[in-house]
């Protein structure tokens, strides 16, 4: 299991358009791969609605959790889109 | 019999909006017309009512009004997008009329946009309609021109 924290910097949070994006990135890893906030989740990165569900705002913390064969690469590029895009 | 034959199990979702249905290919943003969240269609609004395209229910509202989630009795899951953007109006111009939860019918209004507004602050209100859990759904397909809300059907889809 590989995990890591990021700290959401779009100030309108995980709506429809960045949700969509993290989730198509999530969906390209072969990992299980799970996302939470403190008291919600965690829930299945590669289902749109479990994401926007989580309601994310600016300002939380996101805990992403890759598992699998490839979960150290899987959660580097992960973080590296989370760093870029949200 | 054959006729009912060739319907059967077909699942529709109706345009949202009164206006002009149009492939999503064409929608201003690459996240929709790269299909990013789902496939579906965009609504050229011409007026500013949104109902329900299916019987089902509203998972979600964005706080910012500018967007509702729906979960369909017939198992999809739908995305209504008011607009390109407008998640930077922050709900300015939306006036919405359901809650998360709630149980609707196709047809029942969920939101009023005043769309004169949204195109005066500089926004395209086209609105994209999107079935996102593709992978839940098959043989989908789209249907483009004039559309009237809660009436004609813009997408049919299988389960």
């Amino acid at each position: 299991m590989h995990r890591f924290e990021h700290k959401i910097k779009d100030p309108n949070g995980l709506h429809a358009r960045p949700a969509g994006l993290f989730v198509r990135c999530a969906q390209q890893c072969g990992s299980e791969v799970s996302v939470s906030k403190a008291g919600a989740g965690p829930v299945n990165a590669k289902h749109l609605f479990s994401v926007m569900g989580l309601g994310a705002c600016g300002g939380d913390v996101i805990t992403v959790t890759a598992e699998g064969p490839d979960e150290v690469s899987d959660a580097e590029k992960l973080r590296s889109f989370c760093e870029a895009n949200i | 019999m054959r006729f009912f034959q060739k319907n059967k199990g077909k699942k529709v979702v109706l345009a949202p909006m009164t206006g002009k249905s149009v492939p999503i290919t064409e929608v201003p943003d690459a996240v929709f017309s790269g299909k990013v969240l789902g496939d579906g269609v965009g609504i050229e609004p011409s007026g500013g009512k949104v109902v329900a395209p299916v019987d089902g229910t509203v998972v979600q509202v964005a706080e910012t009004l500018h967007a509702v989630c729906m979960e369909s009795d017939g198992g999809a899951e739908i995305i209504i997008h008011l607009g390109i953007d407008t998640v930077k109006l922050k709900g300015k111009g939306f006036t919405c009329h359901v809650e998360n939860g709630q149980h609707v019918r196709a047809g029942d209004v969920l939101m009023d946009v005043d769309i004169d507004f949204i195109r005066g602050e500089g926004y395209n209100p086209v609105t994209p309609c999107i079935i996102t859990n593709m992978d839940a759904v098959k043989d989908v397909s789209f249907s483009y021109g004039e559309v009237k809300a809660g009436k004609t059907a813009v997408i049919e889809y299988g389960i």
